[in-house]
């Protein structure tokens, strides 16, 4: 009896199995059937992925996503990760495979990892592009650049020449002395002031190791050690709060000026305050809106490599450089248009 | 002893008979609302997608018999990627020998564990709970958090993403290791043993059974089945990166724990686990196919183990309660 019994449960484990893996039905397209062809146009199914799901940077990336999406008439899927497990974008990656999507969409989280499966995606005729955070080029066609190194800096140091009219002293606060990114932003920043404005003379450069509590205990020794110092310049999210934070407690609101990169949201109080002037990124929907319309105009063949501009709904044109679609200028946020972005 | 014995293990069976439906009407109804849900090339997914966890979770499975448990089996994967891709890339060993010294890696760290819970007494809890922290911390200090190992050769990652005689190359691993815990728990002395001391570990030991050997060999088995998760994990994404595995050892536990195996100890079974691992993963895979948000798997996850848990024990509180009853009635009729 009880040998019977256990034979049982192993019996149907293996009927279990071989069921599963019996059922070899024939993968169908997932955009045939019910969809819209009365236009003429075909429905594609564009699945857009996220680094993580809950971040209130995608979440607004994907509202621009889903008004491309809504405007060309096909249909999006967008799905991330909600936990930190470093595999769950492949798996993503890998259930939309057999999905059969037409084009994956993709700010990549760990590059090399997820480029395995993109590549897979390719293999299996489904188009990629990636944005946000690119994979490796021979995992995807294009990549939406949203911003260049050079452009970041360009764009800082415009702004900070502006606000203290071409001529003074300034600091800035970096990440961390040797990351990558922040190296390339900081030479950027240098180049323009050496090249447009030589009255402006840069005091120090403090690492913040993105910590906002660094970047108010730095700021609050630049303070004290630069009194002609004009304007504190970030080059990293959290220093833009930290700084102003210390600028407030210093008493000096406007007479230091407080400039930097960082997401709209952990600003706004202090734009609203007159502590902080302007903080400098992209806008996130518009680079969901580009990202569809790419992948749009890439699975149906009218975006090609070697194409020098792109067409991209009520956006207009934008410049591509070699596998790279550029999303363009840098945004400025400050107090007259801050409160229309969420993230 | 003898019936009561009985009695368990009819509950037992009929834990995996309705887990077993759950999964059937899981495939199913996914068949059925999902796109391209039961294709071959979908189910292969599953599988590779479950088999570092599955790996995990058969190894659990017998910590979790003898009463113990092991939360360091994801950091222990982490740590055993890094090590792996170290030994590849920097130490320039081939792959084979690389993977060799990561699996004997994987034994020294599980050898900790069972040092300090078998022969220091610690609570496993306790003790796993700080080689979690501590695995993890080792592979995030060796790669300082942003090394990363790729450029793997593709006859390395044949392992992870390529099929051989048509099932997916780790899947074979899987089978494997799967055999070797079923023979363990079921089929040997071993296996009885753990059951003991999962019920009364100084009952075990005054029936003779060599206690602190046996809980050993089990913590060990599951850092050497961490290293070879981590070695598949690797060659199924093509890098190896410090944070790999993260949150594992849950997953691997709630695969145990809804295959109906006792939290307590003493119960359980090794096909209850595959069938715990199965139900997972095909929810897992099923929502991604059905377009629904993926944050109902994990919903849905606790779900089917309060709904597994509470159908198998439902029986035995109803037949209790007629007990009960019954022995109420009896003093009635006879007053």
């Amino acid at each position: 009896m009880k040998f019977f019994t256990k034979r049982l449960a192993a019996l149907l484990l293996l009927a279990g199995l071989t069921g599963l893996t019996g059922c070899n039905k024939p993968a169908e397209p997932l955009s045939t059937g019910s969809g819209n062809q009365t236009s003429g146009r075909k429905e594609l199914t564009i699945a857009f992925l996220p680094k993580s799901k809950g971040n209130a940077y995608f979440v607004s990336c994907a509202k621009g996503a889903q008004r491309a999406a809504d405007e060309l008439g096909d249909k999006l899927i967008i799905d991330g990760p909600t936990d930190p497990d470093p595999a769950r974008q492949n798996e993503i990656v890998e259930n939309w495979i057999t999905l059969g999507v037409n084009v994956i969409a993709a700010s990549c989280e760990n590059k090399e990892g997820i480029s395995t499966a993109l590549r897979k995606a390719q293999a299996k005729g489904i188009k990629v592009v990636t944005y946000d955070a690119d994979a490796l080029p021979d995992a995807r066609s294009f990549f939406m650049n949203q911003a260049t190194p050079q452009g970041i800096g360009d764009a800082l140091m415009d702004e900070a020449a502006r606000l203290c009219e071409s001529n003074g002293e300034f600091a800035v606060i970096t990440g961390s002395l040797t990351a990558g990114n922040q190296v390339a932003w900081r030479s950027y920043v240098e180049e323009r002031r050496a090249a447009a404005y030589p009255n402006m003379k840069c005091d120090a450069v403090e690492a913040c190791d993105d910590l906002k509590d660094k970047a108010q205990s730095e700021t609050t020794a630049l303070l004290s050690t630069y009194p002609d110092l004009k304007l504190v310049l970030s080059t990293t999210s959290l220093g833009v709060p930290g700084a102003a934070e210390a600028i407030k407690q210093a008493g000096k609101t406007g007479a230091v000026k407080n400039i930097g990169l960082g997401l709209p949201n952990e600003n706004k109080r202090y734009v609203h305050d007159g502590v902080t002037q302007s903080v400098i990124l992209w806008k996130t929907a518009d680079l969901g809106y580009l990202t569809v319309y790419a992948a749009d105009a890439l699975a149906k063949g009218a975006l090609k490599p070697g194409d020098k501009t792109f067409k991209a709904g009520s956006l207009g044109e934008f410049q591509v450089q070699g596998d790279n679609i550029m999303l363009g200028k840098p945004f400025t946020f400050n107090k007259d248009n801050i409160d229309l972005f969420d993230f | 002893m003898d019936t009561d014995k009985h009695g368990f293990k009819t509950v037992l069976l009929r834990h995996e008979t309705i887990l077993f439906a759950v999964l059937a009407a899981e495939w199913i109804f996914f068949d059925a609302i999902g796109q391209n849900f039961g294709t071959y090339d979908n189910t292969c997914d599953i599988l590779r997608h479950s088999c570092e966890i599955g790996l995990l979770a058969l190894a659990m499975t017998p910590i979790i018999l003898t009463g113990g448990i092991d939360l360091s089996v994801g950091s222990l994967l982490g740590l055993c990627a890094i090590l792996f891709g170290k030994f590849w890339r920097d130490a320039g060993m081939p792959v084979p020998l690389a993977a060799a010294c990561t699996i004997g890696v994987g034994a020294l760290a599980g050898g900790l564990n069972a040092s300090l819970i078998a022969w220091l007494r610690l609570p496993p809890l306790i003790v796993t709970l700080g080689t979690f922290s501590l695995f993890r911390g080792l592979a995030e200090a060796i790669t300082h958090g942003v090394d990363t190992f790729t450029d793997f050769p593709a006859s390395f990652l044949f392992l992870g993403q390529e099929r051989w005689l048509g099932i997916p190359a780790q899947a074979l691993v899987f089978i494997a290791a799967a055999i070797f815990f079923w023979l363990l728990v079921h089929r040997t002395t071993f296996g009885r043993s753990f059951r003991a001391i999962g019920f009364s570990p100084e009952g075990a030991r005054y029936a003779g059974i060599p206690v602190g050997r046996r809980v050993a060999m089990v913590y060990v088995l599951a850092g050497i089945i961490s290293a070879i998760a981590a070695i598949i994990y690797t060659a199924r994404l093509g890098q190896a990166k410090a944070d790999a595995g993260t949150g594992y050892e849950l997953f691997a536990i709630t695969a145990v724990v809804l295959g109906g195996t006792s939290i307590f100890g003493g119960v359980g079974s090794i096909h209850g686990t595959l069938l715990g691992v199965a139900a997972i993963a095909v929810l897992h895979s099923g929502i991604a196919h059905a377009l629904l948000p993926g944050e109902m798997a994990g919903m849905l996850t606790g779900v089917l183990l309060i709904l597994a848990l509470a159908g198998s024990i439902l029986p035995k509180t109803i037949s209790d309660l007629r007990a009960r009853k019954a022995a109420l009635k009896i003093p009635k009729q006879t007053a």
